[in-house]
């Protein structure tokens, strides 16, 4: 990884330096191993501390919504998965093509702390590297080499797009999509879907009354970018501040719905929810729905793509289903 | 000072619920979280952190304060006069206890919090002594010993196969005396061991950052162009707050319909826009860096200053697991110059 480390930095370095761009995303290492933070670099010499490792999870994606009205031009490097969020924000109007530099980096996956935890004591975890199809795990007592695969997040499993889809320069070989990834994408959501409605129901309200409403899934959704969002509003207030169930259902049914069509799977929601809700489901549901209405459709693959329910077609369903 | 064999929990849990509504922490779907026990579930006893602090059972999330009815005149009814229902916390860990204590400097001191006064009391606290750390522990950075908690009725003192119960208040007295049949008495042997357990423990532990003298450093630190870097990466999500065992801030509102309504307490978090806006439309915190430099001043430098000299953090390390952009109060102390420890 230390190449694909001088690439970025160079790359980041170059464009700062040259004055083509002002402010670049990417990412940095902090005190634990697992935090490789979103980096705002603004010299040649800051591009130093940029760090492109298993755990660059972070979308820096929305943080352009504020970084494009402060600066003329951003450089922003973006996985596969974060690539997309560009083409939603370009798609929604939020951010013009000619304000941002992209770099794109082909990704092989991220991976899961829990899971590293899980096969190593957590306090003896100095670093966790990526080596060829390998992780090498650092410990305090000595190193151990793992297979990735079996280490990576859930979201980058079920990932379709593993090189981004939009960019200005690609920094290194673009990367072979996971095999069985297709049959992983709707399985959760399947063995969801073939419960009883009251089942669903029991499933879901029970996965909600653990949400705190700290709308840490809205915040970091590229999708979610309306410039001031209804759930903040609080004349008239449209989301009551008591946490009860018809509330929270308000809130998350609202932002499943809203997001409907325009969710590129990044799966950040379920990620870092901390109350451990599986968002993912509920978006790929209704991704899954969108399919078989509207035929297959991808969110965020192209810049001039119009979303199938944000435009409108003659032959498009108008009925009920009601199961 | 009692045991008992961590193979025969179920039998004191039964107990314990016959004696109040006991809650636990439990291992259900991706999460610990404390719940109402019951028959079928046990407590997880090797989870450090619930997802959310047990700050929830003193300071819910939501709750009513006031209703009113308006007939030919007006009535109010004052609902805090009816909290308290009997609880035992069993498996609060030592950081948790802790934050107990700062709240109670903000909810017991004058004007008494009558609601969380009466939950207060009518529960009984029962701190679990950690064994081992997670890395992102730091409480001793806030001289909390792993393995004690001062602050709780009952201490269970975890010795490897047996739970050792230490009583540290009148409360947690009477409710030893009440579980006779279900825990042996203790020796000398024990004690010995829970000694050791607790110094082993300590052992384990990293201090991490240090706070000393911080707050006082912190009082010119308003201005500093430090607060201009750090909260680029914030997203303005309440993680943080919410699971913070000390945070404390909320907003009152009104649920009225017709002539009747009523006024609700609920959490609030200083990172949201709203927090600070005014009827007007005036926000004194316009942006999300005086909302960061709030959060961390009000920790590191105002509530030391009001409250004797006490950090309003208890270094239980939520967030720091937990922020999705990793922003925590760790990087922050040792920016403002607490050093860290090495491994």
């Amino acid at each position: 990884m230390s190449t694909a480390n001088g690439k970025i930095r160079s790359s980041a370095a170059e464009a700062l330096a040259e004055g083509r761009v002002t402010l670049v995303l990417g990412w940095r290492k902090k005190d634990f191993w697992w935090q490789s933070p979103v980096a705002f670099v603004e010299s040649a010499a800051e591009a130093e501390q940029l760090t492109f490792d298993p755990f660059s999870v972070y979308n820096p994606v929305k943080y352009l919504l504020e970084a494009a009205g402060c600066h003329e031009k951003v450089g922003v490097f973006v996985k596969g998965c974060d690539s997309r969020g560009i083409n939603r924000l370009l798609q929604d109007k939020r951010l013009e093509r000619e304000q941002v530099l992209i770099f794109g980096l082909p990704c092989s996956g991220m991976v899961d702390p829990v899971k590293i935890r899980a096969a190593f004591p957590a306090p003896k975890i100095c670093e966790v590297a990526r080596d060829g199809e390998e992780l090498l795990v650092r410990l305090s007592d000595g190193q151990e080499r793992v297979q990735t695969a079996d280490f990576l997040l859930e979201k980058c499993l079920t990932c379709r797009h593993p090189n981004p889809v939009v960019y200005d320069r690609l920094l290194w070989e673009r990367v072979p999509v996971r095999s069985g990834v297709d049959a992983l994408r709707f399985a959760r959501v399947s063995s969801v879907a073939q419960q009883q409605i009251q089942e669903r129901y029991a499933y879901w309200t029970r996965q909600f009354s653990r949400c705190i409403r700290c709308f840490a899934c809205r915040n970091t959704c590229p999708a979610c970018n309306c410039r001031s969002c209804i759930f903040d509003q609080a004349e008239p207030r449209w989301l009551g501040k008591a946490s009860d169930m018809s509330d929270t259902l308000n809130y998350q049914i609202t932002r499943a719905f809203h997001v409907a069509g325009r969710c590129f799977e990044c799966g950040e929601c379920e990620r870092i929810c901390p109350a451990g809700i599986p968002l993912q489901e509920l978006n790929r549901r209704l991704i899954m729905d969108i399919d078989k209405y509207f035929g297959p459709y991808e969110a965020g693959l192209a810049p001039g793509d119009l979303p199938p329910l944000g435009t409108y077609r003659g032959e498009d369903p108008a009925g009920f289903d009601e199961s | 000072m009692k045991k008992i064999a961590k193979t025969k929990l179920q039998e004191l849990w039964q107990r314990l619920s016959a004696e109040g509504a006991l809650h636990l922490p439990v291992r259900s779907d991706r999460v610990v979280e404390f719940v109402r026990w019951q028959e079928d579930v046990s407590a997880d006893l090797d989870a450090l952190n619930a997802f959310l602090p047990p700050k929830k059972y003193f300071y819910p999330q939501t709750e009513t304060v006031l209703k009113y009815q308006f007939e030919d005149t007006l009535q109010l009814t004052d609902v805090s006069s009816l909290a308290g229902e009997k609880t035992i916390l069993f498996g609060v860990r030592p950081c948790d206890a802790a934050a107990f204590s700062l709240m109670d400097k903000v909810y017991l001191g004058e004007p008494v919090d009558e609601a969380y006064r009466r939950r207060r009391e009518s529960t009984v606290v029962i701190a679990l002594g950690c064994l081992e750390p997670e890395e992102t522990c730091f409480c001793l950075a806030f001289d909390i010993d792993p393995g004690k908690a001062p602050g709780a009725d009952l201490l269970a003192a975890d010795t490897g196969t047996e739970l050792v119960f230490i009583a540290q208040s009148s409360k947690g007295e009477e409710l030893l005396a009440k579980l006779n049949g279900v825990l042996q008495e203790a020796t000398s042997g024990d004690e010995n061991k829970v000694k050791d357990a607790q110094e082993r423990a300590r052992e384990k532990y990293v201090t991490r950052v240090s706070v000393h003298g911080l707050a006082e450093k912190l009082d010119t630190f308003f201005d500093s162009v430090y607060w201009d870097r750090l909260y680029r990466r914030c997203i303005a999500c309440g993680t943080c707050t919410y699971l913070c065992p000390t945070c404390h801030c909320f907003d009152l509102q009104e649920y009225a319909a017709g002539r009747s309504g009523e006024r609700i307490r609920c959490w609030d978090a200083c990172m949201f826009p709203d927090f600070t806006q005014m009827a007007g439309g005036h926000n004194p915190r316009p942006t999300q860096k005086e909302r960061v430099r709030q959060r961390f001043m009000h920790k590191l430098n105002y509530f030391p200053r009001q409250h004797g000299g006490e950090y309003a953090c208890v270094g239980c390390g939520r967030c720091v697991r937990q922020c999705p952009v990793h922003l925590d109060i760790l990087e922050v102390i040792r920016e403002m110059g607490g050093a860290v420890d090495g491994r």
